[in-house]
């Protein structure tokens, strides 16, 4: 079999994909805290971590709110993602959000942001002189974001399925180009081939993006023009089929087919390039979202994100290429039958 | 393509539509009666998103209708009389063209009718100018959009029920901005934030009407 | 020919539904809570990983049928093109 290295390296990449983006821990993270409002005088807490180690070195532990920070007076671990604090929160806190802050030599700095309703404010507190460590942590990990969590692996099963799609749906517009060029209905049945398998990637993304969108937004389905976007595109390529459903005679059809292609995919690029700049969007790189940004994609997910894009999109191409070559195969016994 | 064909090809339009004047009448008559329906369900509106998300279908809709016919009324002979005579892209400008302006006309009048049936109170506090804009954009969009569609359905021979298979997910990008942008000139902003939504517009205008313009030819001839 | 493929089909769809069902019975946000939303919601993540796995073995079911109605045809070819 000539070119096979490519099928093979698309399994490579994929089960590389799979262990290290399912094997790699998550980085330790502030999750929850026993309270949610802090009033001068004394206040004792207890916060739990995930994936930490309080239980081997005791961590710092502080409160921090427009820069100021205040260290606790008493810390006691309880087990290795519970521990204790004691503060004496003195008046005079400028803002009425207070993060919680810790640090230990294995966990590096972890924080949980906007812990704390601030009662008692005022111009500022008098600085304490506590001394906190800030040095980072070793070990490859995932970044722990508040909402996402785990779910960030989602990255590498859930996003390649829209590249894969979206590089199959090109295929399939190339094709509808050398339909009108040359009337090939080999390059029509190509292109057939390939909305057919890109229209399965993108079932894949829209459920598995139900399924993220109901762990982190709530949601089934949001009104996001990303959805809107994938909503329309799966609508297209629908309309696509039926559209080649109902024209009987071969030619007609390759050529109505490869016009309807060729005007929808131009209009639908631009639609999805355009339109998410224009409106807000739960999706990376819009403001104000619970999910990731586009530029901190951290050095650890990308080293699992390319090869997973790369992966899912050869994977994408060879079931084209196995589509492609039973449908050619059919149409030889076809030919064979008529005559 | 010269502008000679195109404009002798607006006027063949124009005669034929004069000719038989129940085109119009019944393009009309199909708003009118859509708005009307809906006044009976829904009396007056007040509510800004819903006043506005209704036009906007009742346009959708009317857009449809008057476009199917656009390549329908097609007569075999007719079609290959224009094909020996013009060139299919000045057939494909003309007729978008024609179609672009009557859906701008009707896209007025509707917002007539449905601001004299459904209520004017939304339009109180609106930027009327880029409001009026954004709906004769919108028009306009539709009709350049739905003519490739139109010719594309008559030509699988399968009359408006293709059409609206295959032209909705084609506007939908469309109706959500020209939604978005309308509703926008109604709250009364002005051009900074609703200026970038009639950009794009008219971008994705320029865009359908040189696809429409490239691809017509493969589509005219048989 | 037809059962081998259609039985491991109705476990896939089988499969599929499952989870589904328990989706569709939960309403109450607290069955939500202990297993999608638990440690760290990576139940999400494995269900996820299991949709995308299920979704390309149906389509290989598919193709499946699809090379098995070949071979049967190729098959009855050669024999009426012997006769």
């Amino acid at each position: 079999m000539k070119g096979w290295w490519w099928k093979l390296l698309s399994v490579v990449l994929l089960l590389y994909v799979v262990i290290v983006g399912l094997g790699t821990p998550l980085g330790p993270a502030l999750v929850h805290v026993s309270i949610d409002r802090i009033a001068p005088g004394p206040v004792s807490l207890e916060a739990t971590g995930y994936n930490t180690h309080f239980a081997e070195n005791t961590p710092d532990v502080w409160l921090e709110n427009d820069g100021q920070r205040l260290c606790a007076t008493e810390v006691k671990a309880l087990s290795d993602v519970q521990l204790s604090a004691t503060f004496i929160v003195p008046e005079g806190f400028r803002t009425n959000l207070t993060s919680l802050w810790a640090w230990d030599p294995q966990d590096g700095t972890i924080v949980l942001r906007e812990a704390f309703f601030t009662e008692g404010l005022g111009t500022g507190i008098a600085e304490d002189s506590c001394l906190i460590s800030d040095a980072p942590r070793a070990g490859f990990s995932f970044p722990n974001r508040s909402i996402l969590n785990e779910t960030i692996r989602n990255l590498f099963f859930h996003v390649p399925m829209w590249f894969t799609m979206m590089v199959l749906m090109t295929i399939a517009f190339w094709q509808s180009l050398v339909v009108l060029r040359t009337g090939d209905l080999a390059a029509d049945s190509k292109a057939l081939s390939a909305v057919d398998v890109s229209l399965l990637f993108a079932a894949l993304g829209l459920i598995t993006g139900s399924f993220w969108a109901r762990a982190t937004w709530g949601d089934w389905w949001t009104t996001d023009p990303k959805l809107n976007g994938a909503a329309v595109t799966v609508l297209i390529y629908a309309a696509y089929l039926i559209l080649r459903g109902s024209v009987p005679d071969p030619h007609k059809r390759a050529r109505l087919a490869a016009i309807y292609n060729i005007f929808a995919y131009v209009l639908m690029m631009v639609f999805i390039m355009v339109l998410p700049r224009l409106t807000d969007s739960l999706h990376p790189g819009s403001g104000g979202n619970p999910a990731f940004n586009q530029y901190d994609l951290d050095s650890s997910l990308r080293a699992v994100f390319y090869p997973a894009v790369s992966g899912w999109i050869l994977l994408g191409v060879w079931a084209y290429t196995l589509h492609q070559r039973t449908a050619r195969l059919r149409s030889i016994y076809d030919e064979a039958n008529d005559r | 393509m010269r502008t000679a064909e195109i404009a002798h090809l607006l006027k063949l339009e124009w005669q034929l539509d004069r000719r038989q004047k129940h085109a119009w009448g019944s393009m009309a008559l199909y708003v009118v009666s859509t708005i009307y329906v809906c006044y009976q369900g829904v009396r007056h509106l007040f509510d800004i998103p819903t006043w506005n998300a209704l036009f906007w279908i009742i346009l959708l809709f009317a857009a449809f209708n008057a476009l199917g016919r656009s390549f329908q009324r097609e007569n075999t002979g007719r079609q290959l009389y224009l094909y020996t005579l013009a060139s299919p892209r000045s057939v494909v400008l003309a007729r978008t063209i024609y179609n672009g302006v009557t859906m701008g006309v009707l896209s007025l009048l509707s917002l007539g009718a449905y601001a004299l049936f459904i209520g004017s109170s939304p339009m109180n506090d609106a930027r009327l100018d880029i409001f009026l804009l954004v709906v004769v954009v919108g028009g306009i969009g539709f009709a350049l959009v739905l003519t490739l569609i139109s010719a594309l359905a008559a030509r699988a021979g399968n009359g408006v029920g293709l059409m609206a298979i295959l032209g909705f997910p084609i506007v939908l990008p469309m109706l959500l901005s020209v939604m978005k942008a309308s509703k926008l000139a109604l709250d009364g902003l002005g051009w900074d934030v609703t200026g970038k939504y009639v950009l794009w517009l008219i971008l994705i205008d320029l865009i359908t009407v040189v696809l429409a313009w490239l691809l017509f030819p493969y589509l005219w001839r048989d | 020919m037809k059962l081998t493929i259609v039985k491991p089909l109705t476990i896939v769809m089988a499969l599929l539904a499952l989870p589904m069902s328990t989706f569709a019975a939960s309403s109450a946000p607290s069955w939500l809570q202990e297993t999608m939303f638990a440690s760290g919601k990576i139940n999400t993540v494995v269900m996820v990983v299991s949709v995308v796995l299920i979704g390309i073995a149906i389509w290989m079911f598919a193709l499946d049928r699809r090379l098995g109605k070949l071979e049967r045809r190729a098959k009855d070819q050669r024999h009426t093109g012997q006769d």
